[in-house]
């Protein structure tokens, strides 16, 4: 199944990804032959019940709403790329 | 001490018995990974320091008089587990460098009983695949056949098993990554139900498919690691409150007046060798007094669309927290979104990619209901056939995997093929139940390892136990020549 341009440049933006025009066109192909085997799902006749879902997943209990000790803020920080007790991203002006 | 397929119930016994120390056990892992892993690839990360600490611990321990079934076994975890302070990489350059700050669940209750870590086996990245070779580090190989893939995604956790570089591991099962590899590496894998072991810590592919498991060498391996990570956890909603049996107990037990179901859709399309082997093993099991029960499972042939559906829909969700913002790897840009589209643009390799541009696809306005619903309605179907076989039967009997392991790149170009041959094990997760690959034989030509499943019922993962020990002890395994 084709693919249209702006179906992917769509999806693109969706998924904050970028290609090159070569990496653009190979991926259109791919997404093509994917959604193509997708697409089989189209013949099967039935119709979701959302109803039904609820035993599948068996939820457990919220915890109670109390404040509870949490990570130090400083452990958490440790795989940011630049830390002032905070994220700190590059200067932006748009 | 001969460490060839040495099974942690043994180790245990020689611990105890102080016929090795933990220190010296480690050390002699290490050795076999310094001298083999250069050809295998199956760690990204090997913890040297970490393992000889962990085993000076698990000394004191075993010294005491307190040892548990895993105190002082050197074990391999996959490397999307976090565990406190050692790096856990997705197998991503999005995570090349990323150290969590807790342990997940899994590892939290391992190091309650004083296990050792060896290191972290490589993977698909972020579980993405079949084959291990989307990993952005260490595309691990086949210990039986070097140019052939040890499947995946968990293949490094399946081949560190099987090349005795560890006497197991943990493994994680989105839509087979356990069994599947279990199943090309000639080692014994096990999916629990959804719910039975806490996600917690698990990095997220899929959060209602995900379950973490044991690669081991044998069935009565897997029932100690599964009592050892399973049971009921506050930090994962999913986690199902149910009883948490022994799983060794059954194990030994005869099979006799046990119904297995064969579902004939599972044993069209498949490779010769797998259909012959997986059939002679359901003899054997019959030999033993099992009932085989013929039947069908008429969705089967919509499974793989309906799990990519699912399962790529909520990969595009868990892995929007990937902005190069908090953690990960960091891209370039001058404004806010120029940064974080290149941030994963060069963070995620292209496998990633796909499954997050065709999450969005189905879940996009105009086709949420001609995709991701029908997929949900799938899924109804295939709980409901499941439900209607196990009327019948205690447990199921398929083939884990299409093929044995192919060549490495032979599926490389071809996403569509690397899909569909998923068919024996997507099923499995999505109606939730356990499911177990263990060795049937062997192809008659390379000698290469076949897998069968047996699929049991929500949270029997005793009697899937009891079914593949019971075939195992009368089957002799070949070891791979490294």
């Amino acid at each position: 199944m084709a693919i249209e341009l702006k179906t992917i440049e769509h999806l693109c933006e969706l998924s904050k990804l970028n290609y090159d025009e070569a990496g653009l066109q190979k991926v259109m192909g791919e997404m093509g032959d994917i959604i193509g085997l997708m697409d089989e799902i189209k013949s099967f006749d039935l119709t979701y019940d959302d109803t039904k879902d609820g035993n599948e997943i068996r939820f457990g209990d919220t915890r109670e709403d109390v404040a509870e000790e949490s990570f130090p803020a400083e452990k958490l920080l440790s795989n940011a790329e630049n830390t002032d007790g905070c994220y700190v991203v590059p200067k932006v002006v748009e | 001490m001969e460490l060839t397929r040495a099974k942690i119930r043994d180790l245990r016994k020689a611990l105890d018995a102080k016929e090795i120390g933990a220190a010296e056990l480690c050390k002699e892992y290490l050795k076999q990974i310094e001298e083999k892993d250069g050809r295998l690839l199956s760690y990204i990360t090997v913890t040297k320091e970490k393992a000889l600490s962990d085993a000076e611990n698990a000394q004191k321990i075993i010294d005491a008089g307190k040892a548990s079934a895993l105190t002082g076994i050197p074990l391999a975890v996959k490397d999307n587990i976090c565990i406190d302070g050692v790096r856990t990489t997705c197998a991503s350059r999005m995570l090349e460098n990323f150290i969590p700050p807790y342990n997940a669940t899994v590892i939290e209750k391992l190091n309650e009983q004083g296990y050792v870590l060896l290191g972290r086996a490589s993977m698909d990245e972020f579980a993405m695949g079949g084959s291990t070779q989307t990993s952005a580090f260490a595309k691990t190989k086949n210990p039986y056949d070097l140019e052939r893939v040890p499947g995946g995604s968990s293949g490094g956790s399946a081949a560190v098993v099987a090349a005795s570089l560890a006497p197991a591991a943990l493994g994680s099962d989105t839509g087979g990554s356990i069994r599947q590899p279990s199943s090309f590496c000639g080692v014994t894998g096990i999916k629990p139900t959804y719910g039975r072991v806490s996600r917690y810590g698990l990095v997220a592919f899929a959060s209602s498919l995900d379950q973490i498991g044991p690669i081991c060498n044998d069935a009565r391996d897997c029932a100690i690691m599964l009592n050892a990570i399973c049971g009921y956890d506050r930090h994962d909603a999913t986690s199902a409150k149910v009883d948490t049996p022994d799983f060794t107990e059954k194990l030994g037990q005869p099979i006799k007046g046990m119904k297995i179901a064969l579902p004939k859709e599972f044993y069209e399309g498949v490779d010769d060798n797998v259909r012959a082997c997986v059939t002679d093993a359901a003899k054997e099991l019959e030999k033993q007094g099992a009932v085989l029960v013929e039947c069908s499972m008429p969705g089967l042939k919509y499974a793989i669309p309906a799990y990519y559906l699912i399962a790529c829909a909520e990969a595009a969700s868990n892995l929007s927290r990937f902005d190069g913002i908090k953690y990960g790897f960091r891209g370039e840009g001058r404004t806010y979104e120029e940064l974080i589209r290149d941030s994963r643009s060069k963070g995620f390799g292209e496998e990633v990619k796909r499954r997050i541009l065709l999450g969005n696809y189905a879940l996009s306005s105009g086709y949420y209901d001609a995709y991701y619903k029908k997929a949900l309605a799938l899924k109804q179907e295939i709980i409901k056939e499941y439900n209607d076989i196990f009327e019948q039967a205690d447990v199921i009997l398929t083939p884990t995997a299409p093929t044995p392991a192919y060549k490495i790149g032979a599926q490389d170009n071809d996403p569509v093929k690397m899909y569909q041959a998923d068919i024996c094990t997507v099923t499995v997760n999505i109606a939730k139940l356990p499911g177990i690959s263990t060795t049937c034989g062997y192809t008659a030509d390379g000698g290469l390892p076949i897998g069968m499943s047996i699929i049991g019922k929500r949270f029997d993962e005793a009697t899937v136990l009891q079914v593949a020990d019971a075939f195992e002890q009368g089957f002799v395994p070949v070891s791979p020549k490294l």
